[in-house]
């Protein structure tokens, strides 16, 4: 694997995107009461909207936005009753560190547009089986063939597709029996990771997390989740794992994302279960955390088949990106 | 109170006497109290009713309306547009009139709030089916979506079988169903040897339809399919990947031989098959053995040796009720369980969870056709009137504790169900494709 000299280059996107957004808020340039919208600010950073919104989760949790009655977040914390100014993001002066700016443009060119494709290919996966086509990719993101296909074998590398007998490019679909695998193995790996990750938790930030917890009731038990990977989980001194998990999930939250999209709303006991789990991690000994975690996947996963059903009863005719092809 | 609210609407038509067929009573039915008068100054209130033709009848309504003094508005859709709507907005409505086999998104999706069962007077009367499982310890308790594993609400708001305060949705209307065959074709049946493999028989070949759902129908097909020796499951209920192709891969081979004319999603469509003459043996729903038209003495309910694909209906409580609302939905639900709303569901066909409160509306000749599995005196009448069964008749299957002791399969919508259903939706188009 050819790496790169910029470091940040192998950062995941959305923490790049966290890094950009926080210094430009806490150096002002981002005013507070600023309404944050994700596809101006994809646009922006020239990525999707995934990495967009789970970096604006990210700063949730940090206090430094929060969510309002309208579509998006505001700039500044909660309570300051700050009012919305919309401006487009792209307006506005922000300061990108250069070696930022690097980062986000040397991830090489099949990066630009991966995340894009990763959220379609596997948000469509409810909705059945679907072939790719190739040539439709190329002509739908305006890159060549050999970009296509690096986007293509990362897909594969990722579990998000696969080639069927006669050579085409199979997403999906995703049944019942994937998705309690997908839950199972994530029961077994994940309390283990975060038993890993115990000596490396920092406890302020744990502490943060449970203050904004109690404080900020627009906090979603998705927030929280992320929360959970990036500041406990994800801190295991195995690389390994920690990549299985995060490839394992991939299918999970864009289903998610899927069905948020379709009006599922908030589940209050999945957020009163990060509460439980956040207390556990701070207060007791990591193994009751890991056992609680264990427990709270194996909820998610019976709601989550029962909720899947949904697809069954929406009619097929949905509108998918043109070259996802509906078998 | 409700002698009360008579006087005070005027509406309530004087009954006639239980049981006969009286036109001008149902006549006086499908008037609406709402459109009568109403108290100077006093708003009638109204109650949204989402449901399926199953329950959402002129007849049910009428008579709700006039015992309760309220207005109801009727949303009627069919199965899988009423769960979408169910789930998706949820403000619409105030009442859902469903089934427990299709409560998991609606229930998941977060739209429903819990019934309190101290809230309906008569819980304690309610029968053992829905609440235990079963009519009895001995009867079978059937593969897939039983209603007592949906109806009680668990920690974590879940729903399960262990009983608690609060349930999901209130059992109230419910049938074994199975399928109508020609007796010319297959025999009368009186060999005790009437099998669901008759849908998919060689003698029928070109005339056997199937109801177009794919928790209802799909079960039609897979127990005609095991039945008839060609696909096994290790449970019907809840099948595997594998087991769904196989048996897709049965029900296409026999559409590409011309086993099937049509797929129907509703009485009215399965009727129509049979007025013309189309079929030999198809899915069937009771209330349609009142409405045989050409086929009236050509076309039996089958009993089948494997027993029946029951299901079972009841009412549900949109999440955003609250005070006055939410007591008129509970008068509405306990309503639900009273004599009235029995003898309309019995009528055509359709069992109650409170039998006993049926009987009081109920001629005993009635009760014995429907309830007790006895022939006919004279002729009985469905809801709207009309003869459905002449004298001497027998309905199949046996009393009611007969039938319910023999379910093979519940309506059921399982873990496989967004597979299953683009399955099925395939064949299906393919054989309304040759259809038309």
């Amino acid at each position: 694997m050819i790496r790169s000299a910029n470091p940040l280059a192998l950062e995941p996107r959305y923490e790049l995107i966290t890094q950009v957004l926080r210094s430009n808020i806490l150096g002002g340039q981002l005013p507070v009461g600023l309404v944050l919208l994700e596809g101006p600010i994809g646009a922006l950073m020239g990525t999707s909207r995934a990495p967009v919104q789970a970096a604006l989760r990210q700063l949730q949790i940090e206090g430094l936005i929060h969510r309002f009655e309208g579509r998006g977040f505001l700039v500044g914390p909660e309570g300051a009753g700050a009012e919305p100014l919309r401006h487009d993001i792209r307006d506005l002066d922000l300061t990108i560190a250069d070696h930022v700016d690097g980062a986000l443009q040397t991830r090489g060119t099949w990066k630009h547009v991966y995340d894009q494709v990763e959220e379609q290919v596997a948000s469509c996966q409810i909705f059945g089986e679907f072939r790719i086509v190739e040539t439709e990719l190329a002509q739908y993101l305006g890159v060549s063939r050999t970009v296509v296909r690096d986007v293509l074998s990362r897909l594969q590398e990722r579990g998000l597709i696969r080639k069927n007998a006669s050579s085409h490019w199979i997403a999906g679909p995703l049944t019942a029996r994937t998705m309690r695998e997908k839950f199972e193995l994530r029961a077994i790996v994940e309390p283990a990771a975060l038993r890993l990750s115990a000596p490396h938790i920092e406890e302020a930030v744990i502490e943060a997390i449970r203050d904004r917890i109690e404080t900020d009731a627009s906090l979603s038990w998705q927030a929280l989740e992320d929360a959970l990977m990036e500041h406990c989980i994800a801190k295991a001194e195995n690389a390994t794992l920690v990549e299985m998990i995060r490839n394992n999930r991939l299918l999970l939250s864009s289903v998610d994302r899927a069905l948020t999209g379709l009006g599922l709303p908030p589940d209050d006991i999945a957020l009163d279960q990060y509460r439980m789990l956040f207390h556990l991690i701070a207060r007791h000994p990591i193994d009751s955390a890991a056992e609680y975690l264990r427990g709270h996947l194996q909820i998610m996963a019976r709601k989550n088949l029962a909720r899947m059903k949904i697809a069954g009863v929406l009619s097929e005719m949905r509108d998918f990106a043109p070259y996802l092809i509906h078998q | 109170m409700r002698g009360l609210l008579q006087l005070l609407f005027g509406a309530r038509m004087v009954r006639a006497n239980r049981g006969e067929c009286r036109n001008e009573r149902i006549l006086a039915m499908n008037d609406r109290p709402a459109e009568l008068a109403a108290p100077p100054g006093v708003a009638v209130r109204t109650l949204r009713v989402l449901g399926t033709s199953v329950t959402l009848l002129p007849e049910v309504r009428a008579s709700a309306e006039a015992d309760l003094g309220i207005r109801i508005d009727y949303q009627l859709m069919d199965f899988l547009s009423c769960q979408r709507e169910a789930a998706m907005v949820p403000g619409s409505y105030d009442v859902y009139e469903q089934c427990f086999h299709n409560l998991d998104i609606v229930w998941f999706w977060g739209a429903l709030q819990p019934i309190d069962t101290h809230r309906i007077g008569d819980w304690d009367r309610l029968s053992p089916l829905a609440k235990e499982g079963g009519i009895s310890n001995y009867a079978w308790r059937g593969h897939g979506d039983a209603p007592v594993g949906k109806l009680y609400v668990q920690p974590g708001g879940f729903l399960g079988p262990k009983p608690s305060r609060q349930v999901s949705m209130l059992p109230t209307v419910h049938n074994m169903d199975s399928f109508g065959y020609d007796p010319r074709v297959f025999g009368s049946g009186e060999d005790g040897q009437v099998s669901w493999a008759w849908l998919l028989d060689r003698r029928a070949k070109g005339r056997i339809a199937l109801v177009d759902e794919p928790a209802i129908g799909f079960f039609d097909a897979a127990l005609a399919a095991e039945a008839a020796g060609e696909v096994q499951f290790a449970n019907i209920g809840n099948m595997t990947i594998a087991e769904i192709d196989r048996l897709m891969a049965l029900l296409e081979e026999r559409r590409r031989q011309g086993y099937f004319c049509a797929a129907w999603r509703d009485g009215e469509e399965a009727a129509r098959l049979l007025h013309a003459e189309r079929v030999s043996v198809q899915s069937m729903w009771a209330p349609v053995y009142g409405n045989l038209g050409a086929m009236e003495g050509h076309f039996s309910e089958a009993a089948p040796k494997e027993g029946y694909r029951a299901w079972h209906g009841g009412a549900s409580l949109s999440r955003h009720l609250s005070g006055g609302q939410l007591d008129m939905v509970y008068d509405y639900l306990n309503w639900w369980l009273t004599a009235d709303a029995g003898a309309v569901m019995a009528r055509q066909g359709y069992y109650m969870s409170t039998p006993e409160r049926t009987r009081a509306a109920l001629s005993s000749d009635e009760w014995g056709y429907w309830y007790d599995g006895l022939p006919a005196r004279g002729d009985i009448c469905g809801p709207s009137g009309k003869v459905v069964a002449r004298a001497g008749a027998l309905r199949a299957g046996g009393t009611y504790l007969e039938r319910t002791s023999r379910i093979a399969v519940w309506n059921t919508v399982m873990e496989e169900y967004n597979y299953a259903a683009r399955a099925w939706g395939r064949f299906i188009r393919r054989i309304n494709e040759a259809a038309t």
